[in-house]
């Protein structure tokens, strides 16, 4: 079986991003870069079924600049087979429909059985890229993924729907977008970071592809300043809980 | 200017979300509340019905509520139109042939206004814009779920908790609780703060991890993002990724013992304090006061 997950290189989750001057972007300048949260669960997940089912690929694939090279270095490092850049003038500014463009060219040559994407990028919040990347396929989709299990008759899927799982079979190919996920992402093994230092990560030009729609920024803000809050210590935790039910019905109104 | 909204039910009846949309469109412009139906419908099922039905019709705008399975059939359905999409929206307006919304970026850590010219496709967190004056329910359009080759619905596994209790990303009211909880037996208190409230549950990830409670009760960067009217933190540090997913909340109530916690930077109340204490006493006040006490 082999799985192709589509990663993306986005700030650290520890980062505190910061609006650059011009209003439209954010500042780059000491920003530690990771493969997105849900990418990493679903590199989890591939990896899961390849220490069960020695025969399995898994391969990692991402659009962007040089230095998204890294993001891929690591997957390999946690135990992914082989990497593959898509990369080019402007293959940094692709619109989500030209991501999943670029990544559906290369997919026709790679020949996956199975895609994974994670249920958002940590940077846009989107969500959009992996439906689109499944339309572009014409395959079907399962968003919000926590488990599969492949078998001879297809993959079961299992998506976290209010109050439980949907259990849904593919017969064939699909994409698969991820979720957080039972078991946390392993880290790369030392004997793993030695490895992926020496292989090659093929690059395939974003040259062609075709990007129909834009989102433009207009304006990005830190969220609105919260605290001054009330703060109540040093006293009677009980007394105060009394109070506090008051304000949140008569001050705040919402109760 | 033709607007849709992808309707969304809940044990048959609409949804909260689908009637804000409702009522936010038809301050807008002319309305389709359009449902698909059929039992267990995948997003891309789904998405082809609406596809075809929208050939026809060619709304400018199409809404959907930003719960799972509203984005899941939104991106999909914006990709089979090769339209823009702009997820998890908190505000919206139309200008000069193009949506201008209010949308998180970076795990809900920047505020971002974003702008695409129509037809575009979006989906909008529930609690954005208010019901319609007097509650109107809206007219529903139903079509038949369309195919998705390849892909079929198995089964239902239940959870076995949170059942009958209102979804997180619905929830005005949300009680949360973290590792000062020091075990899941404390959610017996929780839940009981719960009920008084008519709150939804959440969690921190450590929580989670621990398997204290189920996965999808997680708030933050990679769990929901929430924005109810209330939100009450009990023992809970408040690291910037649980921060990511609830500080755009109304109100933002906070319980710790250590009064450096984190959490208290973004509380509009805090008690500094035993969260064991807090919560049979708290539970009986809140109990009085919508009592009218
Ligand atoms: C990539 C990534 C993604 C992440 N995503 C998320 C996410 O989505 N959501 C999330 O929540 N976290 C997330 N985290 C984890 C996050 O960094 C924190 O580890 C986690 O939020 C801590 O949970 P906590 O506040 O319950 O536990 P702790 O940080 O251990 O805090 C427990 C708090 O309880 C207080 N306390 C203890 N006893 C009592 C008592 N008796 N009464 C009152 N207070 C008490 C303590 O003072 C302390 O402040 C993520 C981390 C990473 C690296
Ligand atoms: N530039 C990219 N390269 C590879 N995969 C991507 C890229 N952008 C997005 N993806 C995939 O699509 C998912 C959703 O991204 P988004 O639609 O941007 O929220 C991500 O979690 C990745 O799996």
């Amino acid at each position: 079986m082999r799985f192709l997950i589509c990663i993306k290189q986005v700030p650290d989750s520890t980062t505190r991003v910061k609006v650059a001057a011009d209003g439209t972007s954010v500042v780059t300048d000491g920003v530690t870069w990771s493969i997105s949260p849900y990418d990493e669960y679903a590199i989890e997940l591939a990896l899961e079924h390849k220490d069960t089912a020695a025969d399995t690929v898994v391969s990692v694939i991402s659009v962007g600049g040089p230095r998204t090279k890294d993001a891929l270095r690591q997957a390999l490092a946690m135990g992914c087979d082989d990497a593959t850049l898509v990369t080019g003038e402007g293959a940094d500014a692709l619109g989500p429909l030209g991501i999943a463009n670029a990544l559906k060219s290369a997919i026709d040559d790679l020949g996956p059985d199975l895609v994974l994407c994670g249920k958002q990028a940590s940077d846009d919040d989107q969500g959009f890229v992996g439906p689109a990347l499944a339309e572009a396929l014409g395959w079907p989709h399962v968003a919000v993924v926590t488990k599969f299990a492949p078998s001879a008759e297809g993959t079961e899927i299992f998506k976290e729907v209010e109050g439980g799982h949907e259990v849904w079979k593919a017969s064939g190919p699909a994409v698969l977008t991820v979720q957080k996920s039972a078991k946390e992402p392993r880290y790369p093994s030392l004997p793993g970071i030695m490895k992926a230092k020496k292989k090659e990560i093929p690059e395939r030009p974003v040259t062609g592809i075709a990007d129909p729609v834009k989102l433009e920024i207009v304006k990005l803000e830190p969220p609105p300043a919260r605290g001054g809050g009330k703060i109540f210590k040093d006293g009677d935790t009980k007394a105060y809980a009394a109070e506090l039910a008051k304000l949140l019905r008569d001050e705040a109104k919402v109760l | 200017m033709k607007i849709w909204v992808i309707a969304e039910k809940k044990d048959g009846a609409l949804r909260r979300v689908t009637k804000e949309l409702a009522a936010k469109a038809a301050s807008l412009g002319e309305v389709t509340v359009i449902e698909v139906t059929g039992e267990r419908v995948s997003g891309a099922a789904a998405a082809a019905a609406l596809a075809e039905r929208a050939k026809a019709d060619a709304p400018d705008l199409i809404l959907a509520g930003a719960t799972p399975s509203g984005r899941d059939v939104a991106a999909r359905l914006a990709a089979k139109l090769s339209r823009a999409y702009l997820s998890e929206c908190t505000d919206l307006a139309i200008e000069g042939g193009a949506i201008e919304a209010t949308r998180g970026m970076y795990a809900g850590k920047v505020r971002a206004r974003v702008r695409a010219q129509l037809p575009a496709v979006a989906s909008v967190r529930p609690n954005a814009f208010p019901l319609a004056e007097g509650g109107a329910e809206p007219q529903v359009t139903s079509i038949p779920a369309g195919d998705s080759p390849g892909l079929a619905f198995v089964r239902f596994e239940p959870t076995g908790s949170g059942g009958g209790r209102i979804s997180l990303s619905e929830a005005r009211v949300i009680v949360s609780g973290g590792r000062g909880l020091k075990g899941p037996e404390a959610w017996t208190q929780v839940e009981a703060l719960a009920d008084v409230l008519g709150a939804a549950l959440g969690a921190s990830r450590a929580v989670t991890d621990a398997g204290w409670r189920p996965n999808e009760e997680q708030v933050g960067q990679t769990g929901k993002t929430v924005t109810p009217d209330l939100y009450i933190a009990l023992g809970i540090s408040g690291a910037i990724q649980h921060l990511a997913g609830m500080t755009s909340s109304k109100v933002i109530v906070a319980v710790n013992k250590d009064p450096d916690a984190d959490i208290f930077k973004v509380a509009d109340y805090g008690i500094v304090g035993d969260v064991f204490e807090f919560l049979p006493a708290f539970t009986d006040a809140v109990k009085q006061a919508k009592a009218g006490a």
